[in-house]
């Protein structure tokens, strides 16, 4: 029946598993675990994970020319149409009125952007490339698509470790954040109420915000059009509530979808050869250092407000200004409320949140036009 | 700004308390301001007043405003503000209201519960955030102006305290 020359064949899988393969489905195995037990950022680490796992078993015909996972990965990184779509929904779920409240916590989100600059310059110290060094910048935004779009564009060969990096930290938000807040801040700072300040923001102001901010950015900063153009045009349709169904479909089915395909995409492109060099380690760790200096700008700037304003500007809301939103706000929240158990600065950090959502998105247009992409 | 007019032993007292933060307040008292800060705010459940008053609030102003806030009075709800909440001590009546807009997930307390202050009284999600609202002052839950699943406005009265 069975012909002994056929075993080989057959086990010509077992064959194929080479140590770094191990090594990168020991690391989808972590990632499974942090989505699902630690209910870290699931909805993408799981399909990281899965990525990741499947493109790594031997001879894996989802990595064919034809196979699911490359196509999948020409049809939305290749030419950044993922990171667009997912900003179009992300658009339709921030809520700016918490920023146009307070426009003055914008620079709050510009502030939280320094770090992208210093790392920047760190990365080429150790040797990067411009480009991948910009790349590797953009991480400490905590801003998944325009990490993807950014590292897209300027050094695609990194884009597997940048993209890991971005979401892990995002989703290490709650536990990164605090020990820098609590490394700069003192109790008493931490202790500043900043009780809720009523305005209200005309629906009129609320339509046109996105439209006046798209003809700004696009026109100042043209390499951040696509990104910004997404964002607001998510924004625009949610606050003019003209278009219910396409919102609903932005947020919901259409960012659900994309992001299962883009978790997918990215988990593939963590091929055991390419994915287990010191280089990814030092992307990894620079990203990790991005984020905190950003965090800590963020916090040394709301204590120069807090300074100017004498004393009515709580310091943990600056490390609201990066862009992970709305989980770096509530982290704030839930800090600031492990010191006065009624001190809801939740508003004030939405809003240096919201304003950090649009200063990533910008910073990104710079670095692209400083690197003179095109 | 609130006024509040005290009739002391006999005595007259025009007190106008300004709220400057949460926890800070300008009162004027007879033509003189005073800039107060309020450090401490608990109901002591069951304890009596004895001649010497013992106030629980701390003030750092003089004997005047100290007998001020030993002896609040608690507008009708609707029109309470924060401070006015938060200022009740020794067990006198307070309104707590929502610090932000919000909807109410859960309402912890119904009239006739006891709490300690801070303890959760109910869940405001805002934000799609879940914050714990914290019992604004110790002592009785006497009336509760909300139930779960309603949304609430900054400053929509939430419970009110009571002996």
């Amino acid at each position: 029946m069975i012909d002994p020359s056929m075993i080989p064949a057959l086990l010509k899988g077992l064959d194929g598993v080479t140590w770094q393969a191990a090594v990168m489905m020991g690391i989808s195995f972590v990632l499974f675990y942090l989505a699902i037990v630690k209910d870290y950022e699931p909805l993408l680490l799981l399909p990281i994970g899965a990525g990741c796992l499947l493109a790594n078993l031997p001879l894996s015909p989802l990595m064919d020319e034809h196979g699911m996972l490359t196509i999948l990965y020409r049809f939305g990184i290749e030419n950044e149409l993922y990171p667009l779509l997912i900003f179009v929904g992300i658009g339709a779920l921030t809520d700016f009125g918490p920023l146009l409240e307070n426009p003055k916590f914008v620079l709050l989100g510009a502030a939280g952007q320094f770090g992208i600059f210093l790392t920047l310059l760190l990365a080429l110290l150790l040797g990067f490339t411009e480009k991948e060094a910009a790349s590797i910048g953009i991480i400490g935004a905590i801003d998944g698509p325009t990490s993807i779009y950014v590292s897209g564009i300027l050094a695609p060969h990194m884009l597997g470790p940048i993209t890991v990096a971005a979401y892990s930290y995002m989703s290490l938000v709650p536990i990164i954040m605090p020990p820098v807040i609590y490394a700069l801040t003192t109790k008493e700072e931490r202790a500043i109420r900043m009780p809720y300040s009523q305005r209200r923001i005309s629906r009129r102001t609320r339509i046109m915000f996105p439209i006046i901010v798209t003809v700004m950015v696009g026109t100042l900063v043209p390499f951040a059009t696509p990104l910004i153009g997404m964002l607001m045009l998510g924004n625009l349709m949610k606050e003019s509530g003209a278009v219910e169904r396409l919102t609903k479909a932005s947020s919901n089915e259409i960012a659900n979808m994309v992001t299962l395909f883009l978790g997918l995409a990215i988990g593939s492109t963590m091929g055991g050869e390419k994915f287990l060099q010191t280089q990814t380690l030092f992307i990894l760790i620079l990203g990790l250092l991005a984020f905190g200096l950003d965090c800590a700008a963020g916090v040394f700037f709301a204590k120069i407000l807090n300074w100017v304003t004498g004393g009515k500007v709580n310091p943990i809301i600056g490390a609201a200004g990066i862009s992970a939103f709305p989980m770096a706000a509530r982290v704030c929240q839930r800090l600031a409320q492990k010191e006065n158990f009624d001190n809801f600065l939740l508003m004030h950090a939405m809003g240096a949140n919201a304003a950090g959502q649009v200063a990533s998105v910008v910073a990104g247009g710079v670095v692209l036009a400083l690197m003179g992409a095109g | 700004m609130r006024r509040y007019t005290l009739n002391i032993s006999d005595r007259e007292f025009v007190v106008d308390v300004q709220e400057i933060d949460a926890d800070h307040f300008e009162v004027v008292v007879g033509g003189e301001s005073y800039q107060v800060r309020l450090a401490g705010d608990e109901a002591l459940t069951g304890a009596v007043i004895a001649p010497a008053p013992a106030s629980t609030a701390t003030n750092t102003a003089a004997a005047v405003p100290r007998k001020v806030a030993a002896s609040p009075r608690s507008a009708p709800a609707v029109s309470v503000s924060p401070p006015a909440a938060k200022k009740p001590a020794g067990g006198g009546k307070g309104t707590q209201t929502a610090p932000m807009p919000g909807v109410l997930l859960e309402v912890n307390v119904k009239p006739g519960d006891t709490v300690t202050r801070g303890q959760q009284v109910a869940i405001l999600d805002a934000m799609k955030m879940h914050n714990v609202i914290g019992a604004s002052q110790a002592g009785t839950v006497a009336e509760v102006f909300v139930a779960a699943g309603q949304s609430v406005d900054h400053d929509t009265p939430l419970l009110k305290y009571g002996e």
